[in-house]
C-alpha cells in the first residue's frame, strides 16, 4: 500500500514537472515577442506621428517620413504574391489531387521545391540581378524585385498548400465523387474550403518573409527611396531602410525604430485579417 | 449565396490585381520618356548622392536620378559595363582603374576607435600593425588594462578596408580578426557593445555617434587628433576621397549632375552627411 502512494506521488511530481516545463516554455516564447515589441514601441514611438506615415524621406531617412517606402514595399509585396500564389497553389492541387505521392514527378517537384527553400535569399538576389533585371532588362525596379520575391516565395507557399490540402480527409473527396460531383467542383467547394486555414497560414509565412527581405531585394529592387510611379521604377523596401538607416546612416536609429514599429504593426494586421478571413471562409462553405 | 459572393469577391480580388498592374505597366512608357541617370556603388557615399541627386531633381523637373548602393567595387564594375552611368567609389582610384575618371565631391577620414571606457588614447603606427596583426593580445601592452583585444575588421571590398590596409602596409591575409563588419553604424555599434574592441570608421560618422553619447572614443593617430577640422586643414594623415566616376565622356545630363555635385551648392548637404566638402581646405 505505501509503495503505491509513493508511485502516485512520484507520478504527480513528474506530471507537476512537465507541466510546468510547458507552461515555462510558453512563457519564454511569448516573452520574446513582448520584449521585442516592448523594446520598439519603447524605441519608436516618439517618432511616429502622422507626417512619418504621408511624407517622403529626407535628409538620408533622418527626417521625414516613409510614405514613399511603404507605397514601394506594398507594390513588390503584390507583384510578387500575385505571381506566386496562383502558381504555388495551382503546384500544390496537382502535387496533391492528380499526382500519386510516390510518382516520379511528385517527387521530383517536392525535391526540387525543397532545394529551392533552402537556398539563402542572398543567393535569389544575385539571380534575380543577373536574370529579371540585367538579362531581362528590367533593371532595378519594383517589377524585378517582386518577381525575385516571387521566386523565393514559391517552395514556401507550395509546401505549406500542399500539406493543408493533404489534412483534409480523404473520406470528403470519395463522398464527393459518390455524389457524382466533378473534380473541380469538389476541389473548389469542398476542398480549399476545407483547407483554407492552411493555406492562409501558409500565405502569411509567405508574406512575413516577403516584407523581411533586405538581401535579395538590395540588388533587384534598389535603393532609391523616391515615390515610384510605375513598376518599372526602383523603389526602396521597408526592410531595407530599417537596415540602411541602423548600418549606414549615422542618426537613423530613431527613424529605423519607428519604421520597425510600423513593419511589425503591419505584419500584426495582415496576420490576424487574414487568419479571420480564412476562419470564417471555412466555416461558412462547410456549413452551408 | 455565400458561395456566389465568395466567387465575386475571389474574381473582383483578382481583376482589381491585374488591373492596378495594367495601370502601372502603362504610365511607364510616360516615364521613360524622362530622363534618367543611374548611379550605383559605395554605400558610404549613397546616402550624400541621394540627397545631392533629390536637389538636382528639385532644380530640373523631369529628370530622375536613381542611385543604388552595394560597394565601391560594385560601382566600378557596373560603371565598366554601362549598366550605370556613374559609379560612386570612397577611396581614389587605382593604378589599373585608369579607364576611369573620377570627380571628388568630398572627403572623409578613418579613424581608429575603441570603447569610452579604455583609458588608451593614442596608439603609433607600428601598434596599430601589432594589434591588428595578432602580436598584441592584450590592452596592457599598449597602456590599458590587462584584457584581451577584440579586433574589428572591415569586410572585403570595403574600401575603408583598402585604405586602412594600404596606410598600415598590411595585407588582409595578415589581420586575426574576431568580428567583421559592414557598415560605419555597424563598427561603431560593435565597438560600443563591447569594452575592449578596437575598430576603424569614418571619422564623420564617429564624431556624431560620440556627441550623441555612444560609448566610443577615436583614437589620436601618430599624435594628430581624428576630427573633421584636421581633415580639413590636411593634418590627419588616414583620409579617403569620395568620388564619382564615369568611363567615357559623359552625356550632357551626367556632366551637368558631376558639376553639381562638386558646386558650392551642395556644400551643405556635404555638411549634413557629416563628410568634409572638397573645397574647404
Amino acid at each position: 500500500m505505501p509503495e503505491m502512494i509513493w508511485h502516485h506521488t512520484l507520478q504527480k511530481i513528474r506530471d507537476c514537472g512537465v507541466q510546468g516545463f510547458v507552461y515555462l516554455a510558453v512563457l519564454l516564447v511569448s516573452a520574446v515577442f513582448v520584449w521585442m515589441l516592448a523594446d520598439l514601441v519603447r524605441g519608436g514611438f516618439a517618432h511616429l506621428s502622422w507626417e512619418f506615415m504621408t511624407e517622403s524621406p529626407r535628409d538620408a531617412g533622418r527626417a521625414g517620413g516613409i510614405a514613399s517606402i511603404l507605397v514601394s514595399t506594398v507594390l513588390i509585396l503584390l507583384v510578387a504574391l500575385v505571381t506566386a500564389v496562383p502558381l504555388a497553389w495551382a503546384t500544390a492541387v496537382l502535387l496533391t489531387e492528380f499526382v500519386p505521392v510516390t510518382s516520379p514527378l511528385g517527387k521530383t517537384v517536392r525535391f526540387s521545391l525543397f532545394v529551392l527553400a533552402g537556398v539563402p535569399s542572398i543567393v535569389f538576389g544575385l539571380f534575380g540581378n543577373a536574370f529579371f533585371s540585367i538579362y531581362l532588362g528590367l533593371g532595378f525596379s519594383i517589377l524585378s524585385g517582386g518577381l525575385t520575391l516571387a521566386c523565393m516565395l514559391l517552395p514556401i507557399l507550395t509546401s505549406t498548400a500542399e500539406a493543408g490540402l493533404r489534412a483534409v480527409p480523404e473520406t470528403y473527396r470519395l463522398s464527393a465523387a459518390a455524389l457524382g460531383i466533378t473534380r473541380t467542383a469538389a476541389l473548389i467547394h469542398l476542398i480549399f474550403p476545407a483547407a483554407a486555414p492552411a493555406l492562409a497560414a501558409g500565405l502569411l509565412i509567405g508574406i512575413g518573409r516577403a516584407l523581411a527581405e533586405t538581401a535579395a531585394l538590395l540588388f533587384t529592387s534598389g535603393y532609391v527611396d523616391r515615390m515610384p510611379g510605375s513598376l518599372f521604377d526602383s523603389g526602396r523596401a521597408l526592410a531595407l531602410h530599417i537596415f540602411d538607416l541602423s548600418m549606414n546612416v549615422p542618426g537613423g536609429d530613431m527613424p529605423a525604430y519607428a519604421s520597425a514599429l510600423v513593419l511589425v504593426s503591419l505584419l500584426l494586421c495582415i496576420n490576424i485579417l487574414a487568419m479571420k478571413l480564412a476562419y470564417s471562409l471555412q466555416r461558412r462553405k462547410i456549413l452551408t | 449565396m455565400f458561395r456566389k459572393n465568395s466567387y465575386l469577391l475571389i474574381c473582383l480580388i483578382l481583376l482589381s490585381g491585374v488591373a492596378a498592374g495594367l495601370v502601372l505597366l502603362s504610365t511607364a512608357p510616360a516615364s521613360a520618356a524622362t530622363q534618367r541617370l543611374v548611379l550605383t556603388g559605395s554605400s558610404t557615399v549613397a546616402p550624400l548622392v541621394s540627397e545631392i541627386a533629390r536637389r538636382f531633381e528639385s532644380l530640373y523637373p523631369g529628370v530622375r536620378i536613381d542611385v543604388q548602393a552595394g560597394g565601391s567595387s560594385r560601382g566600378i564594375n557596373d560603371v565598366r559595363k554601362g549598366v550605370a552611368d556613374i559609379g560612386m567609389v570612397s577611396r581614389a582610384l587605382k593604378p589599373d582603374e585608369d579607364d576611369l575618371r573620377a570627380f571628388t565631391i568630398a572627403l572623409d577620414g578613418i579613424s581608429l576607435i575603441v570603447h569610452a571606457s579604455n583609458p588608451v588614447v593614442s596608439l603609433s603606427k607600428q601598434q596599430v600593425v601589432s594589434i591588428f596583426t595578432g602580436n598584441v593580445m592584450r590592452w596592457s601592452a599598449v597602456g590599458g588594462p590587462d584584457t584581451r583585444i577584440t579586433v574589428v575588421n572591415k569586410a572585403e571590398g570595403r574600401s575603408t578596408l583598402e585604405l586602412f590596409l594600404d596606410y598600415f602596409q598590411l595585407k588582409n591575409s595578415m589581420i586575426k580578426p574576431h568580428i567583421i563588419i559592414g557598415d560605419n553604424a555597424q563598427g561603431i555599434k560593435t565597438v560600443a557593445g563591447n569594452r575592449n574592441a578596437i575598430g576603424y570608421v569614418s571619422i564623420g560618422a564617429a564624431e556624431y555617434e560620440t556627441r550623441r553619447g555612444m560609448p566610443v572614443r577615436l583614437l589620436a593617430l601618430d599624435g594628430a587628433a581624428a576630427s573633421i577640422s584636421n581633415i580639413q586643414n590636411g593634418n590627419f594623415p588616414l583620409l579617403r576621397p569620395l568620388n564619382l566616376v564615369i568611363s567615357h565622356e559623359p552625356q550632357d545630363l551626367a556632366r551637368q549632375f558631376l558639376t553639381f555635385a562638386q558646386s558650392p551648392q551642395v556644400r551643405d548637404l556635404v555638411k549634413a552627411q557629416y563628410f568634409v566638402p572638397v573645397d574647404a581646405h
